[in-house]
C-alpha cells in the first residue's frame, strides 16, 4: 500500500504532479488493483492530467457544492428507487460521483471492437441453439449444459427472428485487471438497466465541470434514445407506421424511471400489460380512442413474466397470449424470449471458443479467467487451490452457492469441495478480481474507489455502441462490490475524442 | 393516447385541484380567524372541515391548529393537502414520460418540500404564509403546464378533471353557506362568513368589480354559479368540461362520443338556463345537489366510453 501524497514527499526523488496536488488527495490510497488515474508511482497519467489540474484549483467545499447540486438534481428529476423499512417507504437518489471517469479513444476502440465481436458471436450463438444446433454437434459446447438450463425456452426453437438479432440491447459488465487490461466479468442478455443513468450522470457532470468537458473532447451520448428507436424499428417486418412500445413492469420496479425516460426520450408509448391484449393474435393497447395495434415491443419484464398463458401462470405484469402474437409474426419482442441461456455463469466461460467457432476470429477482449469444474483438469487446478479462488454454481446468481475461497474457514472449503466433487457440472471458479479504481468524491476529499465499467449494445440490423458506459462505483472504502443496492454508486463516464 | 394515461392525467388534475382549494381555504380561515370572536370562528372552522372531507372527518381536537394539522398534514385522512399532493404526483409518476420534465420537476420539488413539513414547523411563524406558499407554487405549477405541455388530447384531460373537480367543490362550499348543508354543520353564515366565502373562492375582487363591495348573499350565490368569466364559477367550470369533451378521444366511435357530450350538454343547459331568482326561494339545495350529481354522471360515462370499456365491445 502506497500513500500518494505522502510516499511522494519522503521518497526524496523529484517533486511529482500527484504531490504538488496536496490536500484532496489526502486518502488517496493506491493499493494492488490498476488506477485510473495513477500510475504507480504515484504520476498521474495524462488522459487524467486536466482533471487533476482542475481539482487542485477547486477546493473541497466547492466540490461539495458541486456534488450536492448534482444529488438535488437527481432527487427533483425523480431519479430514485424506494427503499422499504420499518413500513415506511423512502426514496433515495443513486448516488452519483462528480469526479467523472476518463476513458482514452484508443482504449475505447478496442471496448467497441471486442463488444461487437462478442455480440455478433453470442448471436449467432442464440439462432444455431435455437435451429440446428450446430454447436451442439460439434461437441463445442456440451448439449447437457444448453437443454439443461432453466433459461432455454423450447417454444423459441425453430422460430425466425430478425436479422438473426436475439439480443437487441445488451449491457456487459468489463473490469479492468492488475495489468490494465479491460477484461469482460459477465455479459447482460435478457433486460439490462442502467442506461438511464449514463445519461442522467452525463447531464449532471458536464454542468459541474462546463468548461473541463469542453476543453477535453468527450464523445457525446445523448444520441443513445435515437439508436435505440432505430434498432427497434430495424425489427419491424415492415417499415411504414412502424407502432413501438415500451413495456414496463409499472411503477414499483425499481428501474421504472428509466423505462419512462426512455419512451420519453424515443416518443415512443410505454405500456404496462394491463395497457395490453391480444386478439386474434394481434396485439392491441387500449386508448381513449379504441384500440391501437403495436407492432414492436421494447420489453423491459423478465421471459417468465411475459404471458402467464406460456410461462408463469401467477403473473400479471404481461400479456396473455403475446407469445402466440409473437409466434404468429403479428409483433417483435426485443431482446427474443430465450436468450438468458447464453448469459449464465457457465456458458460465458464458453464464450471464447464461440467467437473462434463462429467467426473464425481470436477474441479480442478477455473474460476473466474461468474454470469449468465439469472438465477434469480445471476441477482439479480448483480443488487444489480453494484457498484462493471463487466458487460459483451456475444456475445461481446474487451470491448465492458461492464460496470465497479467501474469506472462508477449512472447514468451509472442505465442506465445499465435497458438493463441487458430487456435481461438478454445477459449478465454475474463477481468481479473485481486484477491480480497478478511480478517483470519487468521499467526505470533503478524493479517494480511490473500486470501479466497474458497463457499455450498453444496440444490435439490429446493424451493430451500435453509444461511446460511454455506466460506470458503477463501490462507495465503501475497499469494498469491490458496486451494486446499487449494496452501497454502489454510479459515475460519468467520459471517452475522450482522441 | 392510452387510456391508463388518460385517467392518470384527469386524476393527477382533480387531485391537484383539490390540493388548491385545500391550501387556499386553510390560509383564507388562518387569516380571517384573526378577526373574529371565538365562537365564530369556530363555528366557521367547522364549515371549512366539512368543505374539505369527503367523509366524516374528526379532527382530534375542535381548535385550529387540530383541524390544520389534520386537513394539511395527515396521512391518515385521505383528503387532507399532503395526501392530495401525495396522490397527485403518485399519478405524475404513472405517466412521467406524458409530462414535460418542467411539470414533473415542479410537481416533485412542492410535494418533496412539503412532505416533511408539520403543523408544529409552521405554528411559531405566520402559518397562513406556509399554505399561501404552497397556494401560488400551484398557481406557478398551473402556468408551468400551460406554457410547457402540448395542448393536445392530454392537455385536455388534466383541463377536464380540474373542472370537474372544482365545480363539485364549489357547489360543496355554496351548499354550506345556502344549501342542505347551511346549518348542518355550524351556525348559519354572518356577514363576516359571506366575505370570507368569496375569499375561499379568489373572488372577492372579481365580485366587487362586477356588484359593488355591497355584501349580499343572493348576489353571491348568482357570481359564484353562473358568471361566465369568473374561473371559480360553476358554470365558467361546465363551460370548460363541455370544451375539454370536445377534444378527448378524437377517434372514439360516434356513438361512444354522443353519451358523453349529451351528459356534458345538459348539465351545459341546467347552468345556462336557470337564474338566481328561481333558486333564492328555496330550490337551490336540489339544484346544487344535481349539479354534483350530473357531474358524477359525466365522470362515469368518461370512463365507460374511453376509459374503462370492454374489449368485447371494440373489436
Amino acid at each position: 500500500m502506497q500513500h500518494v501524497g505522502v510516499a511522494k514527499q519522503g521518497s526524496g526523488v523529484g517533486v511529482g504532479p500527484a504531490a504538488r496536488l496536496g490536500a484532496p488527495y489526502g486518502g488517496y490510497v493506491l493499493g494492488a488493483a490498476y488506477d485510473e488515474m495513477f500510475a504507480s508511482d504515484g504520476t498521474i497519467r495524462p488522459h487524467y492530467a486536466a482533471l487533476g489540474t482542475r481539482l487542485a484549483t477547486l477546493s473541497g467545499e466547492e466540490l461539495n457544492r458541486r456534488q450536492q447540486a448534482c444529488e438535488l438534481s437527481f432527487l427533483h428529476q425523480g431519479i430514485t428507487f424506494t427503499v422499504y423499512s420499518d413500513k415506511q417507504a423512502t426514496e433515495r437518489i443513486i448516488p452519483t460521483d462528480l469526479l467523472p471517469r476518463i476513458v482514452t479513444a484508443a482504449e475505447w476502440a478496442r471496448i467497441e471492437a471486442g463488444l461487437k465481436q462478442r455480440i455478433l458471436a453470442l448471436n449467432h450463438f442464440l439462432r444455431d441453439i435455437y435451429s440446428d444446433g450446430r454447436v451442439l454437434k460439434d461437441g463445442v459446447v456440451p448439449r447437457s449444459m444448453i437443454y439443461g438450463s432453466k433459461h432455454y425456452r423450447r417454444e423459441m426453437r425453430g422460430l425466425p427472428v430478425a436479422h438473426g438479432a436475439y439480443v437487441n440491447v445488451c449491457g456487459s459488465d468489463l473490469v479492468r485487471r492488475e495489468d490494465g487490461a479491460f477484461v469482460v466479468l459477465e455479459d447482460n442478455l435478457r433486460v439490462p438497466s442502467g442506461v438511464s443513468y449514463m445519461l442522467a450522470n452525463r447531464d449532471v457532470v458536464r454542468r459541474a465541470f462546463p468548461n473541463l468537458f469542453r476543453a477535453m473532447g468527450v464523445k457525446p451520448i445523448e444520441h443513445y434514445p435515437r439508436e435505440l428507436l432505430a434498432t427497434l424499428r430495424s425489427l419491424a417486418p415492415f417499415q411504414q407506421d412502424v407502432s413501438i412500445a415500451v413495456l414496463t413492469p409499472g411503477v414499483f420496479n425499481s428501474a421504472y424511471f428509466e423505462h419512462a425516460f426512455l419512451a420519453r426520450q424515443m416518443g415512443v408509448e410505454l405500456v404496462e400489460g394491463r395497457d395490453l391484449l391480444v386478439n386474434d393474435n394481434v396485439v392491441y393497447a387500449r386508448t381513449t380512442s379504441g384500440l391501437k395495434r403495436i407492432d414492436v415491443i421494447y420489453r423491459r419484464i423478465d421471459d417468465d413474466f411475459i404471458d402467464s398463458l406460456i410461462f408463469r401462470e401467477d403473473s400479471s405484469l404481461g400479456v396473455s397470449g403475446l407469445f402466440n402474437a409473437y409466434r404468429a409474426g403479428n409483433v417483435v419482442i426485443a431482446n427474443a424470449l430465450g436468450t438468458g441461456v447464453a448469459d449464465d455463469k457457465a456458458v460465458y466461460a464458453y464464450v471464447p471458443r464461440l467467437i473462434r467457432y463462429y467467426l473464425s476470429e481470436e477474441p479480442i477482449l478477455d473474460n476473466v479467467e474461468t474454470f469449468l469444474c465439469r472438465e477434469e483438469k480445471s476441477r482439479n487446478h480448483v480443488l487444489a487451490n480453494l484457498d484462493r479462488l471463487v466458487v460459483k454454481a451456475v444456475g445461481e446468481s446474487g451470491g448465492y452457492g458461492m464460496l470465497v475461497g479467501p474469506h472462508a474457514s477449512k472447514a468451509e472449503r472442505e465442506a465445499f469441495a465435497e458438493r463441487l466433487k458430487a456435481d461438478p457440472e454445477n459449478y465454475i471458479a474463477q481468481p479473485t478480481i481486484q477491480l480497478s479504481t478511480a478517483p470519487t468524491f468521499v467526505e470533503g476529499g478524493v479517494e480511490a474507489r473500486h470501479v466497474d465499467l458497463r457499455p450498453f449494445i444496440l444490435h439490429g440490423e446493424g451493430t451500435v455502441i453509444v461511446p460511454g458506459a455506466l460506470t458503477r462505483v463501490a462507495l465503501k472504502r475497499g469494498s469491490l462490490v458496486v451494486n446499487s443496492s449494496q452501497g454502489g454508486g454510479s459515475k460519468d463516464t467520459w471517452v475522450l475524442n482522441n | 393516447m392510452l387510456s391508463r394515461v388518460a385517467d392518470s392525467l384527469y386524476w393527477m388534475s382533480r387531485y391537484l385541484e383539490r390540493a388548491e382549494h385545500t391550501a387556499r381555504l386553510i390560509a383564507v380561515k388562518l387569516e380571517s380567524m384573526i378577526e373574529q370572536s371565538r365562537e365564530d370562528a369556530d363555528s366557521s372552522w367547522l364549515r371549512v372541515v366539512a368543505a374539505l372531507s369527503a367523509e366524516e372527518y374528526v379532527p382530534a381536537s375542535p381548535d385550529a391548529f387540530a383541524i390544520t394539522q389534520g386537513l394539511a398534514f395527515d396521512r391518515a385522512n385521505p383528503s387532507s393537502l399532503l395526501s392530495s399532493l401525495g396522490n397527485a404526483r403518485d399519478n405524475a409518476r404513472q405517466v412521467r414520460e406524458q409530462l414535460s420534465t418542467e411539470v414533473w420537476g415542479h410537481l416533485n420539488r412542492i410535494y418533496l418540500r412539503l412532505q416533511p413539513v408539520t403543523a408544529e414547523d409552521i405554528w411559531a411563524h405566520h402559518p397562513a404564509n406556509s399554505f399561501r406558499e404552497v397556494m401560488e407554487e400551484l398557481y406557478t405549477l398551473g402556468g408551468v403546464t400551460y406554457s410547457t405541455l402540448s395542448h393536445g388530447e392530454g392537455w385536455y384531460f388534466l383541463e377536464l378533471g380540474r373542472h370537474i373537480e372544482r365545480a363539485q367543490l364549489t357547489s360543496r362550499l355554496l351548499d354550506l353557506h345556502f344549501g342542505a348543508s347551511r346549518s348542518a354543520v355550524a351556525e348559519p353564515p354572518k356577514y363576516f362568513d359571506w366575505l370570507v366565502l368569496l375569499k375561499f373562492c379568489t373572488a372577492f375582487e372579481p365580485y366587487c368589480k362586477a356588484y359593488t363591495a355591497a355584501i349580499k348573499p343572493e348576489k353571491i350565490a348568482e357570481f359564484l354559479l353562473f358568471d361566465a368569466e369568473f374561473p371559480h364559477s360553476v358554470r365558467f367550470s361546465v363551460d370548460r368540461v363541455c370544451d375539454a369533451l370536445l377534444r378527448v378521444a378524437p377517434g372514439a366511435p360516434p356513438v361512444r362520443r354522443a353519451a358523453v357530450e349529451r351528459l356534458a350538454g345538459r348539465l351545459k343547459a341546467s347552468v345556462d338556463f336557470t337564474q338566481i331568482e328561481d333558486l333564492m326561494s328555496g330550490s337551490i339545495a336540489p339544484f346544487l345537489a344535481d349539479i354534483t350529481r350530473q357531474c358524477e354522471q359525466i365522470h362515469d360515462s368518461v370512463y365507460a366510453s374511453y376509459i374503462a370499456y370492454g374489449a368485447e365491445t371494440v373489436l
